[in-house]
């Protein structure tokens, strides 16, 4: 007995030695990629016509940095997005039909479009918010559009790489019609429901800090579970992003008009697209597609009548379709298709329509999500 | 030619086996330190922090019915985790124990009624799914059954229950002196026990020793605490709020309760199989000398099987403790629960996973440490 426990530590304790050797080993190793890592970016830039050249000639299955996703996908004629199914306006499956339709679904879109010239070549994958950034990390899907807050440590520790907010939000409070509460300031002892994982519950407990008043929030990693505890009367609010309260909202059970969104945000919620750090090429192609559909919404161009552009006397809106202008079509050195403005348009639309489609019939307006020529912060910097 | 000369090494049963045993180790560690270092390369390239400097900062949530800031750092959100697993595992094995060993007893009772229903109950809930059941005991019965806090259900005055809160009496002083009196109760309880002993030895009377034990339990137990300004509350619904008693939420009770039920179907099994277990010549000599069927459990057949019982119950425990990681589904904030706030709060996930690896497995050798011990003392000392 004696003997072999004395027998099991002393494996153990070899075993730690070893390991502990192994690890350093690693130090130095890890050491020497990131010089691996810089050279590689620079032979993908110096050879962008001979993208599939780089990609053949790198010795090691890389996620990141010998090949672009964009590489991936243009390969696979796909573009997987992460997303949801049950977000009225954003991400939503009708029931009876299995169709998929919203504001991310489109601006997944918008990507496929962009990049593949089909705005069908789309595959979504459905994840929790809490799994989001992990599957991001081990790349279950190309780009997270799932109605995601660009925040700093989200930033700086999972790994991912936030681009152009494709809706500027912010959070508020939802409570039965029939309660007393009309601002958060009365709502002292109450308890308020969230998603977990989100930057919802830490913003409700940091504004009752601010108010004084004392709110017990309890969060849920399942929107159902939540839903169903909120109609027994688990708790007084339900908060999360006003456009996620207005789409819940429209959902509940007992009807839209049992529940009361209180006014006010109190907090900043930039819901953006992301990708895995590292992959600046990937991440530009996706910047860019969203662009397109607010420079088109900003010149007017439309689905309908995008084709009536293409003979614009404007030669920024020609170049922005990528017709000829003086015999030449700009090529910006994305590694786009040079009609991909063009192709987003014609094929989903610009800002304007995409919000129309999705979120005006939820009653959303545009608030700061219009043009910043109608004051919002919607702003595409210039193709050219 | 010496017969006696020992054999080369390679043959040397003894050097072989030592070889052996070091080439799986060597095997074992280098797919090991080869899925690591894969791990902190990828995870290196991506920007994600391998550390475990994410115990230090701030946590970024709070968590219901604790009282923990945001502000607080993630090891802090742990402990309250690990607090509230805690809380859920020990109330559970207590829970489960007295349900489970009632429920053994009644499966083998004479009284169809009720050895159907023990069996019905082991039957039914042997086959669900934890999961299920956990589910379920949150919103069947939590959430729909207990009326809202408006009309909450006040039970002789002493315990409040509802879908908000639910409260009990509790005791309110220092947790120290509780102690204390308990100790102290329970050890002038066992003297008394072996006084009374000594005196039906010596002069045949019956000894009523558990009776003497329970009263002067009971005596000193109240006189301690009332010397040392222990007291009781009873719980008050003021509105919506609860004060005094001690508060329990709706997910630590259908916790509770799912985790109570489902092991005890577990350890009523293990409770009819020791009973069963017993020679027969035990119960035979029990009624031989005129035994009740109460004093032939009680004195002769429990204490004998629950030696047999232990070390399954041991198991019960280990999974029942394991299983409070179950509440992560119905947002009861143990440490399953915990971590995965924390990592969708910006925390790196195989860190934070790492560290709620080994605490659930410190707790696990702990427990197991503890059951090893008690059947140690109650094993038979065979010579």
């Amino acid at each position: 007995m004696r003997t072999t426990l004395w027998r099991v530590l002393a494996m153990l304790l070899a075993f730690v030695l070893v390991a502990s050797a192994c690890s350093s080993d690693d130090d130095g190793g890890s050491d020497e990629a990131p010089t691996d890592g810089t050279e590689a970016p620079t032979d993908g830039t110096e050879a962008p016509t001979d993208g599939t050249e780089a990609a053949d000639g790198s010795d090691e299955v890389d996620l990141t940095q010998g090949d672009s996703t964009l590489d991936a996908v243009k390969q696979a004629g796909l573009v997987r997005c992460g997303t949801r199914d049950a977000l009225r306006g954003f991400a939503f499956v009708d029931p009876d039909t299995g169709e998929r339709s919203g504001f991310d679904n489109d601006f997944c879109s918008v990507i496929a479009a962009a990049v593949l010239g089909d705005a069908t070549a789309t595959e979504f994958v459905d994840v929790e918010t809490t799994d989001r950034f992990t599957q991001l990390q081990s790349g279950e899907y190309d780009v997270l559009v799932r109605n995601t807050t660009f925040t700093a440590s989200r930033d700086g520790l999972e790994g991912a790489t936030f681009l152009q907010p494709n809706y500027y939000d912010g959070q508020a409070m939802m409570v039965a019609a029939d309660s007393e509460f009309e601002t958060i300031a009365d709502m002292d002892g109450a308890v308020i429901c969230s998603a977990g994982g989100t930057t919802s519950e830490g913003n409700v407990a940091n504004e009752a800090s601010r108010l004084g008043v004392t709110l017990d929030v309890l969060s849920f990693d399942d929107t159902a579970l939540l839903q169903e505890a909120f109609l027994a009367g688990r708790c007084d609010g339900w908060t999360s992003d006003t456009s996620q309260l207005v789409g819940l909202r429209s959902d509940y059970p007992d009807g839209a008009d049992s529940l009361r969104i209180l006014d006010g945000v109190f907090s900043k919620e930039p819901l953006a697209p992301a990708v895995r750090d590292g992959d600046s090429t990937w991440a530009s192609a996706i910047e860019w597609a969203i662009f397109a559909t607010i420079q088109a919404e900003e010149w007017g161009i439309t689905s309908a009548n995008v084709d009536d552009f293409l003979t614009s006397e404007d030669p920024n809106i020609k170049t922005f379709l990528g017709v000829e202008v003086d015999g030449a079509v700009l090529d910006p050195g994305l590694d786009l298709p040079a009609d991909m403005n063009y192709q987003v348009i014609k094929q989903v639309g610009n800002y304007g329509e995409i919000f129309d489609r999705h979120l005006t019939p939820l009653g959303l307006e545009r608030g700061l999500n219009a043009l910043y020529t109608d004051g919002g912060l919607q702003y595409a910097p210039p193709y050219k | 030619m010496a017969t006696d000369e020992r054999p080369p090494f390679w043959r040397n049963v003894k050097v072989l086996g030592w070889v052996y045993q070091l080439t799986v180790l060597g095997v074992v560690v280098a797919i090991i330190s080869y899925l690591i270092s894969n791990f902190r390369t990828n995870s290196q390239k991506l920007g994600i922090p391998t550390g475990f400097e994410f115990l230090d900062q701030p946590a970024g949530f709070p968590i219901a019915g604790s009282g923990f800031r945001t502000s607080q750092p993630v090891k802090d959100a742990l402990l309250v985790g690990a607090r509230n697993t805690l809380y859920v595992a020990l109330a559970g094995i207590v829970l489960a124990t007295i349900l489970g060993v009632l429920i053994g007893i009644a499966r083998l009772s004479g009284n169809w009624l009720v050895s159907t229903g023990a069996r019905v109950f082991v039957e039914i809930l042997r086959n669900i799914p934890l999961l299920v059941i956990v589910t379920f005991a949150y919103l069947a019965l939590v959430l729909s059954v207990l009326p809202r806090i408006e009309d909450a259900w006040e039970v002789g005055g002493v315990a409040i229950f509802s879908n908000r809160a639910a409260a009990v009496p509790w005791y309110r002083g220092s947790t120290l002196w509780l102690v204390v009196a308990l100790v102290l109760a329970a050890s002038i309880a066992w003297l008394m026990v072996l006084w009374r002993r000594r005196i039906s030895d010596r002069t045949g009377a019956t000894a009523y020793s558990g009776w003497w034990a329970i009263g002067s339990f009971v005596v000193v137990f109240i006189a301690v605490s009332a010397a040392a300004g222990l007291r009781v509350t009873t719980p008050d619904l003021d509105g919506r709020t609860l004060a005094g008693g001690i508060e329990m939420t709706p997910e630590f009770l259908a916790l509770l309760l799912a985790l109570t039920i489902y092991t005890a179907s577990h350890i009523a099994e293990i409770v009819r199989g020791s009973i069963q277990a017993v020679t027969k010549g035990q119960q035979e000599a029990a009624d031989a000398l005129a035994f009740s069927a109460a004093q032939r459990m009680w004195y002769i057949i429990l204490p004998q099987a629950m030696r047999i019982a232990i070390p399954p119950l041991g198991n019960q425990y280990l999974n029942l403790f394991k299983n409070s990681s179950l509440g992560a589904v119905i947002s009861y904030f143990e440490l399953t629960k915990v971590s995965t706030t924390a990592v969708g709060n910006g925390a790196p996930a195989v860190p934070v996973f790492t560290v709620l690896l080994l605490i659930y497995l410190a707790g696990s050798l702990i427990l197991s440490a503890f059951v090893n011990l008690a059947n140690r003392r109650l094993q038979l000392v065979e010579r």
